[in-house]
């Protein structure tokens, strides 16, 4: 009977919110270029919204942002204009409007959209960002937290799943906390609300999975750097959500069935 | 035994209502409506201008003929208006004094076995107080439940305390708690708040459940989730506290008892508090002096599950009373930009997670429900819940989605073929 809490655009713009901070960081840390890859890819994400708006009558989102930073903090290589729209225009119209908007989308935007860039153009070299970086991600993760949008279970998850693997990788765990580029592809990427698993067990799996995956990317494979690794780690776990959320849910039911007669 | 549920979600809303019961103010009139009644085929048992009084029959269910509802005051049938393919709309009684006659009695002595039980109840308009699990439809006269819940909680945003209500109730409600036993073979659960025991002395098979957390901590939903879940086969039966105390006071009185206490409450009142009224109460007429100047949306039931009418509702313990703001005009392209004609989809956020008792996967359930899919739905148990248990869900989703009227919507597809 009231107006409820936790609107799709409520929740787009407390995103948006929380991923401002990361933009100053970016900018501090890697100048002016970063500001034209962010603003370039923010007026093709806004375009392709609007385009969907008018011809499907889908409303557009604050996650534009995300999306925006995520290119700037994740692909910080030498890229021409029309790389960047190419990969833009295919992240956000595969990976999200053809679903049907941001809400019911199955990977997330910046995902797809890093995704195509590498794979693309394999040729353009990253360095991942800095502590300064990873720092600014910790106000928007707990904005996040303490508004009840993101999952506790899956960063929790994650940050375990990482650490385990690299341990048994033999590898210092200290390079993931101060990598900007992993932390940031861990709060905003792994743990979008949208593209994560559903289920109350599924996000422990999930989030374990995710967080293993980048580590055994970023340091068992020579040839990939942690960019790299934290995208397609994403990808892959999102990929893996609906399939562990069914086998969440038929466990679930089958225990009950077992307890309950 | 006492369970803690730790996911809940505290509405707030100004008007919180004084836990007391004060002056009782007036109505007119009070008004039974067929939307308490969805699948029941009405048959009128009475017309316009005929005199009532507590205990009349009204009308009767064409399928189910034993069961009926009974009017709950003295006085004239105002109106009926009947709404599409026939079903009856609302059927409303101006009140009158008593006649002085000799008053319509159900003979308690007849209770003493379950099948005169289930005719006391049938008979005094007492029998539709029971719904079921899975469907939350009224049960068959002749139907077996596995369980029955009695729910003497209520956690929803501004409900009266059933510990208030029934403190000079204790032993209609005992009476009744004892009477009910003769209605199942199986156990009976009364799922309270964890303070001292509503009830002394349990009656054999009756167990007394401490339920503490927020909302939905105290919807029947969440306590069958825990204690005896539907989704696979079975029936239980719920029925509220304030009906038990009804029929304990019934069986000692032989009368029928029409009177319950609700809470009044909400930003638009001038004193929230606890009022008694009779079932179905007008509440135009009722809060005519309580409400503060301005419109008004005046809702039966809680903010978060209630519906907004002219009467009280069958199963409400409780009227809300908001200021009515009506939708700004904008420009349609500024309109178009800010909302789509479809609804828009929801966020799986950890608050949403949150919002919901029963441990079934929530997410997948709503997904399903945007869309109908009433087979997937039933396979993730959505046959065990109500409206009353996505409420919440529906408030933390942003509200552009009435994921209780899709559940309902769905259950109806799913029970049709039966």
């Amino acid at each position: 009977m009231i107006r409820g809490l936790y609107h799709r655009d409520t929740v787009g713009w407390l995103i948006a919110a929380a991923v401002l901070p990361v933009l100053a960081a970016t900018v501090v840390e890697q100048g002016v270029p970063a500001l034209e890859r962010m603003g370039l890819t923010l007026v093709v994400v806004l375009v392709w919204q609007a385009v969907f708006l008018w011809v499907r009558a889908q409303p557009a989102s604050a996650t534009a942002l995300v999306t925006a930073i995520a290119v700037g903090v994740l692909a910080p290589g030498d890229f021409a204009v029309w790389q960047i729209v190419l990969a833009v225009s295919f992240g956000t119209v595969i990976g999200e409007q053809i679903f049907g908007g941001w809400g019911r989308n199955i990977i997330n935007v910046g995902v797809a959209t890093l995704a195509f860039l590498y794979f693309a153009f394999p040729e353009t070299l990253h360095e991942g960002a800095g502590p300064l970086v990873a720092a600014a991600c910790i106000p928007g993760a707990l904005l996040l937290l303490a508004t009840g949008i993101l999952a506790p279970a899956v960063l929790l998850a994650s940050a375990v799943g990482a650490g385990v693997v690299t341990l048994g990788l033999d590898q210092n765990p200290v390079e993931l906390v101060v990598n900007g580029s992993l932390v940031f592809g861990l709060v905003f990427l792994v743990c979008d609300p949208v593209a994560s698993a559903a289920t109350r067990g599924g996000r422990w799996v999930f989030g374990l999975l995710a967080g293993g995956l980048i580590a055994l990317f970023a340091f068992a494979d020579a040839g990939s750097d942690v960019p790299h690794a934290v995208v397609f780690a994403a990808l892959l776990a999102s990929l893996f959500a609906p399939l562990i959320d069914a086998a969440v849910i038929a466990l679930s039911s089958s225990l009950r069935r077992r307890r309950h007669g | 035994m006492r369970i803690v549920a730790r996911r809940g979600l505290t509405v707030s809303l100004a008007g919180a209502p004084i836990q007391e019961v004060g002056a009782d103010p007036v109505a007119s009139h009070v008004g039974v409506m067929g939307a308490d009644y969805p699948v029941m085929r009405t048959e009128l048992l009475v017309e316009e201008g005929q005199s009532v009084e507590p205990g009349t029959a009204l009308f009767r269910d064409r399928n189910r003929p034993r069961i009926v509802v009974t009017s709950p005051v003295f006085g004239e049938v105002e109106q009926i208006s009947i709404g599409h393919r026939r079903r009856l709309s609302a059927l409303t009684i101006a009140l009158g004094e008593d006649s002085g006659g000799e008053p319509i009695r159900f003979p308690p002595g007849q209770a003493a076995t379950p099948a005169g039980l289930r005719t006391f109840l049938l008979e005094s308009g007492l029998w539709p107080a029971l719904r079921t699990r899975p469907f939350e439809r009224i049960p068959d006269p002749d139907g077996v439940a596995d369980a029955l819940f009695i729910t003497a909680i209520d956690t929803a945003p501004h409900a009266p305390d059933p510990r208030i209500v029934l403190a000079d109730r204790a032993e209609d409600f005992a009476r009744g708690v004892e009477a009910l036993t003769l209605l199942t073979e199986g156990p009976l659960f009364v799922c309270q708040d964890s303070g001292p025991a509503l009830l002394e002395g349990l009656p054999e098979r009756v167990s007394l459940v401490r339920f503490a957390g927020a909302h939905p901590a105290g919807l029947v939903g969440t306590h069958i989730a825990r204690l005896r879940p539907v989704d696979g086969q079975g029936t239980v039966w719920h029925i509220g506290y304030q009906d038990v105390a009804a029929l304990g006071r019934a069986l000692a009185s032989g009368k029928l008892d029409p009177v319950r206490t609700i809470a009044i409450s909400g930003p638009g009142l001038r004193s929230a508090r606890l009022v008694r009224a009779p079932l179905g109460v007008d509440l135009h007429g009722l809060l005519r002096s309580e409400i503060t100047a301005g419109a008004k949306r005046i809702i039966s039931g809680p903010i978060l599950s209630g519906r907004e009418s002219r009467y009280l509702a069958r199963y409400h313990q409780q009227v809300t009373v908001l200021d009515r703001v009506e939708p700004r005009r904008r420009h349609w392209l500024l309109g178009a930009l800010r909302q789509a004609a479809a609804p828009a989809p929801f966020i799986p956020t950890q608050a949403l997670e949150q919002s919901f008792g029963p441990n079934l996967p929530l997410v997948p359930l709503l997904r399903a429900l945007s869309i109908e899919d009433a087979q997937t739905c039933e396979r993730l148990g959505c046959k065990a819940l109500a409206e009353e248990d996505l409420a919440l869900a529906s408030y933390a989703s942003g509200g552009s989605t009435d994921f209780g009227a899709r559940l309902r919507a769905v259950l109806d597809r799913i029970e049709e073929p039966a």
